[in-house]
């Protein structure tokens, strides 16, 4: 691989790389606020200036102030060149310490300070802020300008989901190049020249595409925010760990972003990996973290006499065993969730093979939502593909589950997850069990849905924060998300309330956590061993 | 110095043990500061070995700094010795700032020794009124801690604190001096000689006190030496061994004072030498004073490491990240490390310092002169008798929060 020489270490790099690229690879960050690995160039930052200093050098005639001479004299100083833009070249040496860049880099920071107004108290950016960070790395001083800075508009609604604030830009353009590039709908370009430049929205139009949330990322200060995330929390005391979007089957890579005093999720941010999501989401993905706090089931339910009991968790376990108790052998239905880990269906599918002795398994899943060209895949469910490999790759429909139970053929249906594609009404069989030789409907779930309602016992189960797990997207790529919270009251998770149901049920199992599942799991499975790497570097 | 009972031999029904007697001193021995526990072997009152066991008061100063930020040490710094504070403070100020490369006003450096030496002087005090209290003089313990308080009210008139000042920082003090410091400063000096002598009077001709003093506790020169003790402890023995003269620090340079040694290590010459620092002290204060600028800034100017003015922090951005940078992150002195020495209330104190670049002390490594002098106690106290124990215990003058840390 050809190398260049960056202040005097040596980065290979590719071909068509440029100069910033090839260090971001190699880990080292010259500073930037424009460029974005995964966007065009737009080089109108000005803070990657560095100094070129092989080949033909170029000179900029200056005046330079003459101590001894007491008057301007004059010199020249090297041209300094946007490393972002300018594409590295073998043997290439490039200093982006030496004093002419850093000094550049100082400039251009006290420049975009100029007119920035004193926000930081009051803006959501603070602690993850470009500004912030490249002054103390690069300025390190105070104001020397002492007059009214530049107002422009504040708090500008750009749609549901973003608000702009004119004053903070730095005109980097990114959220126009993202929706351009990435999201394909001009929505927001910028109008005006110099200090009163500001980003507007087209015409007749809002931000409101699928992916308004990026220009939020991307924006490298506290332009943009998202009326989601605004004033919520501060980013200091938020801890991250890496997740799997359960949006959708495309699986992005995400950043749980949670705060360990309240053990709460407060956002969802892309991780970069260039195989699944590259560096963006969708702002519906983004969403997904509220199902961790919302809707949740927190306590077991219990029908008796056609009313629903709350019941605590230990009794719901109970009660779920008392009911399977009575199932004869082969005549259970076991329901797998397209959005359960893939753990937690193997799980639930060994305990109906090795304890029930069962053939019927189903797979319940989300129905199919709006997809495109970009992230969004039509299958709303982050785990059909594992599901159906833990089912050794097929598994009936919810709607055979309905005819078999009306036709006898199942007496007693256990199943995972909340979501399905039937309505109340079409599960209503499911429901109507209990008087059918005394066996009933279990459901284990996080979350409140229609076949939760359909239940005559519902067993509270972790959610994906509060989880480790895995995920096969519909590329067949398996990819691990950690635990990010701890599940409330004592829930645990569904693999574990299985085998918990499992033990008063008589069945043994040697599982005890989650590396003993993964080992049980047969190695054709995509299991922890083909699961998506470690993280790469923090998106920029 | 087995016993010999010729006496009893004949009677032959009586039978004493001729095995050592075990005793436990403290922790809860009010000599003992509720902190050390001194396990004696005794035979009838001459004490034959002595296990000191220190750690009563250990609060975990060392990992506790590795989880705040740089500043935050200060208050723990406060606690280590918590007799003279402020050196604590200065000792600790002094080595980021060597790590950093910052340097300090002229006018914080002298005033940095002023509160410092006042410090030093508060320690002596205590130190010397306590020892002769010990030994029941208890009139010059009540006069000398009587104008230890009234130089309490000097600093508390200069921090707002008493005894926990938290008063340094990294490149500066938290706030200048006020306008009457000198004044105030130069007043209470009369008053602390008189004490002083007030007190040598009732003491130095003491027959009780020169005979439980002189030749008791005694250290050798080189047992001083090879055991790492510092401070008063070590020249009490004629080491002119201060770090404030061997390695001068701040403007120890610029001032003219000399170092008291004594010549036989015991618990008098600790006495002496305290006093006689004392009054060295008072020799330096008045010459800091002098030279000081009356005016000029107290911190560096340097906003990555000292706080802005507020009025740059609420009016530009600038000094608001500075500002943001400095809470929510801490000061970021360069990745490295590095060891600062000064001269403690009771030696050299010094602070060894790792830094990996971030805002949190990667390693804090206090090196308290206590634990030194605490060793050699154990070999100044075989031999003695068992009531000289206290008055010696005290002449090192251990401080539980500098020793256990």
């Amino acid at each position: 691989m050809p190398t260049f020489k960056l202040d005097g270490q040596d980065i290979p790099f590719e071909e068509g790389d440029t100069i910033i690229r090839a260090a971001y690879r190699a880990g080292i960050e010259i500073p930037h606020y424009c460029w974005h690995p995964g966007l065009s160039i737009a080089a109108n930052c000005r803070m990657c200036l560095v100094e070129i200093k092989s080949g033909r050098q170029m000179a900029l005639p200056v005046l330079k102030w003459d101590e001894k001479k007491k008057e301007y004299v004059e010199a020249t100083k090297p041209k300094l060149q946007p490393a972002c833009q300018i594409p590295a070249s073998e043997g290439m040496e490039v200093a982006a310490q030496s004093d002419v860049a850093l000094k550049a880099q100082e400039s251009t920071q006290e420049f975009l300070l100029l007119n920035h107004p004193v926000d930081c108290p009051i803006c959501d950016q603070a602690g993850e802020c470009k500004l912030q960070d490249y002054w103390l790395t690069s300025q390190k001083k105070l104001k020397r300008k002492h007059t009214e800075p530049v107002h422009k508009p504040k708090g500008v609604r750009f749609g549901p989901t973003i608000v702009y604030d004119a004053e903070r830009c730095i005109m980097c353009t990114r959220c126009i190049r993202f929706c351009d590039e990435v999201a394909g709908d001009h929505v927001l370009d910028m109008r005006e020249r110099g200090n009163t430049n500001e980003i507007v929205l087209s015409p007749g139009r809002e931000l409101d595409n699928d992916y308004t949330l990026m220009t939020e990322h991307v924006c490298p200060v506290g332009a943009l925010t998202s009326r989601d995330f605004r004033f919520k929390a501060r980013v200091w005391f938020l801890k991250s760990s890496p997740g799997v979007c359960n949006g959708c089957a495309t699986g992005c890579n995400s950043w749980v972003d949670h705060d360990p005093r309240y053990q709460r999720v407060y956002r969802l941010r892309p991780r970069d990996n260039e195989a699944v999501n590259a560096y963006w989401m969708c702002d519906d993905g983004m969403m997904t973290y509220h199902g961790f706090h919302e809707d949740r089931i927190l306590t077991g339910r219990v029908r008796a006499g056609g009313r629903v009991n709350e019941a605590p968790r230990e009794l719901a376990v109970q009660a779920a065993a008392k009911v399977l108790e009575k199932v004869e052998k082969g005549k259970l239905a076991v329901v797998l969730s397209a959005v359960h880990a893939s753990e937690d269906n193997y799980v639930l599918h060994k305990l109906a093979k090795e304890h029930f002795g069962t053939d019927h398994v189903y797979l319940t899943a989300r129905p199919d939502w709006k997809g495109d060209d970009i992230l969004r895949h039509r299958d709303h469910n982050p785990n059909r593909a594992g599901a159906l490999a833990v089912a050794g790759g097929k598994a009936k429909s919810m709607e055979d589950l309905v005819k078999d139970v009306e036709s006898g053929v199942v007496t007693a249906v256990l199943s995972l997850g909340p979501s399905t594609t039937l309505n109340e009404a079409e599960l209503a069989p499911l429901a109507n069990l209990e008087g059918v030789g005394g066996a009933a409907h279990v459901n284990l779930t996080s979350n409140a849905g229609a076949l939760t309602s359909a239940a005559s016992v519902v067993v509270p189960v972790a959610c994906d924060a509060e989880m480790s797990g895995t995920f096969v997207n519909a590329k067949g790529i398996a990819q691990q998300f950690k635990k990010a919270i701890r599940a409330p009251g004592g829930i645990k998770t569904a693999w574990e309330t299985l085998i918990e149901i499992g033990a008063h049920l008589g069945w043994t199992v040697d599982i005890a956590r989650l590396n003993d599942v993964r080992r049980d799991m047969p190695a054709k499975l995509p299991s922890a061993a083909g699961a998506s790497s470690a993280p790469a570097a923090p998106a920029s | 110095m087995e016993p010999y009972y010729e006496d009893l031999e004949d009677e032959g029904s009586l039978e004493l043990p001729s095995e050592p007697m075990r005793l436990n001193m403290g922790p809860s021995h009010p000599a003992m500061h509720g902190t050390i526990r001194m396990v004696l072997d005794l035979d009838g009152e001459t004490v034959m070995n002595v296990d000191i066991q220190p750690g009563y008061l250990h609060r975990g100063f060392e990992k506790s700094c590795e989880r705040g930020t740089w500043s935050q040490v200060f208050p723990y710094a406060d606690r280590l010795n918590y007799v003279s504070p402020m050196l604590n403070n200065v000792g600790f100020a002094l080595a980021v700032e060597k790590l950093i490369g910052l340097e300090v006003p002229e006018r914080c450096t002298y005033y940095r020794t002023v509160l410092g030496e006042l410090a030093r002087i508060c320690d002596h005090l205590t130190c010397n009124g306590a020892t002769a209290m010990e030994l029941g003089a208890f009139t010059p313990f009540l006069w000398l801690v009587k104008v230890r308080d009234w130089i309490w009210d000097i600093l508390e008139q200069e921090t707002g604190a008493r005894l926990t000042h938290s008063f340094g920082r990294i490149g500066g003090m938290a706030k200048p001096p006020t306008e009457q410091l000198a004044d105030t400063v130069l007043a209470i000096f009369p008053e602390v000689e008189h004490a002083m002598l007030e007190s040598e009077k009732l003491l130095m001709k003491n027959r009780i006190f020169l005979d439980r003093t002189q030749n008791v506790g005694k250290l050798s020169q080189e047992r001083a030496i090879a055991m790492g003790c510092t401070g008063v402890v070590l020249r009490s023995t004629g080491v002119d061994y201060d770090v404030r003269k061997a390695n001068p620090y701040m403007f120890y340079d610029r001032f003219d004072f000399d170092v008291p040694v004594g010549h036989d290590g015991d618990n008098y010459d600790r006495f002496v030498c305290r006093f006689e620092e004392l009054r060295q002290s008072i020799k330096i204060i008045r010459q800091a004073l002098e030279q000081m600028p009356t005016s000029g800034p107290v911190n560096s100017p340097d906003v990555r490491y000292v706080f802005p003015e507020k009025e740059d922090v609420y009016n530009s951005i600038e000094g608001t990240i500075a500002h943001f940078k400095l809470v929510m992150e801490g000061l970021k002195p360069p990745k490295g490390e590095v060891y600062s020495f000064t001269e403690g209330g009771n030696g050299e104190l010094g602070f060894f310092i790792v830094s990996d670049g971030s805002g949190t002390p990667y390693r804090v490594r206090c090196r308290p002169p206590c634990w030194y002098n605490l060793a050699a106690c154990k070999e100044m106290l075989t031999g003695d008798m068992i009531a000289d124990i206290i008055p010696t215990f005290g002449s090192i003058n251990m401080i539980g929060g500098e020793c256990d840390r």
